[in-house]
């Protein structure tokens, strides 16, 4: 792979770091906020199993540290363009006050995705992820 | 793997592909480029895993593979601003339901 992306999102939660970090461990948490079904062993080199719909994320915990950092690989089972455990997402959670703010970096995404900035690839994508859920 | 989006007539032909399989023909029509240039599309984009092509009698259809697009959602950063905005959700709705919950740490709560 010559070429790698990193993609980074954040979002601030009102509940402590404590109350948020297990949305990233237990399968019935987990699956309130991504995919349908979960299949997890938090521990390094444990299972981390999510289906969605048809894609079948699979991966392994790399590092699972309450209530502030958990790492875990990431790739989509039977694919050619993001293979299991192909690519590593981090979620750091910093207590902000009575807030957390989270912090998820998804590392070594194999692209070229200048062409998202081009014509509006992204949006539309949007549109067709939509009606494929529709 | 996204090479293969980086061209326009490639990211139209997912995008007819997207509801229903489609001959090349019928795709071809859609474009001014010959029905060989579009085969040759339909090849890298095959070959990229983004598109499934399947036969009816002589006719090859082609469609766009579900899984393929949660795999391009998360290579183009799409994924997890949605995800996370759900989680946020969830978990202050959570929050509320339990408000005694707030801000305490686990053996704070646990005093009687």
């Amino acid at each position: 792979m010559s070429q790698s992306e990193v993609v980074t999102a954040t979002i601030t939660i009102a509940a402590p770091p404590a109350t948020v970090f297990p949305y990233f461990t237990d399968p019935a948490l987990l699956v309130q906020w991504i995919g349908d079904t979960a299949h997890l062993a938090p521990e390094p080199g444990g299972l981390f199993a999510l289906d969605m719909g048809d894609t079948r994320v699979r991966g392994a915990y790399v590092t699972v540290d309450p209530p502030n950092r958990v790492v875990f690989t990431w790739g989509v089972l039977d694919s050619d363009t993001l293979p299991a455990g192909s690519t590593t997402v981090e979620i750091l959670l910093t207590a902000d006050g009575e807030q957390t703010i989270v912090e998820l970096t998804h590392r070594n995404l194999p692209v070229d995705w200048r062409a998202r900035h081009r014509d509006g690839w992204t949006r539309n994508l949007g549109v067709l992820e939509q009606k494929v859920h529709a | 793997m996204l090479r293969a989006l980086a061209d326009p007539h490639r990211r139209r032909i997912l995008a007819l592909v997207k509801h229903e399989d489609l001959a090349a023909g019928q795709i071809a029509s859609h474009f001014e480029i010959t029905q060989q240039a579009v085969s040759q599309h339909l090849h890298v984009l095959e070959r990229a895993g983004l598109l499934s092509e399947r036969r009816e009698g002589t006719r090859r259809l082609y469609r766009l593979r579900p899984e393929a697009l949660e795999a391009v959602r998360t290579v183009l950063g799409e994924l997890w601003p949605d995800a996370l905005q759900r989680l946020k959700t969830v978990v202050e709705k959570q929050q509320r339901r339990s408000p005694d919950n707030r801000a305490k740490p686990d053996n704070e709560r646990r005093i009687p």
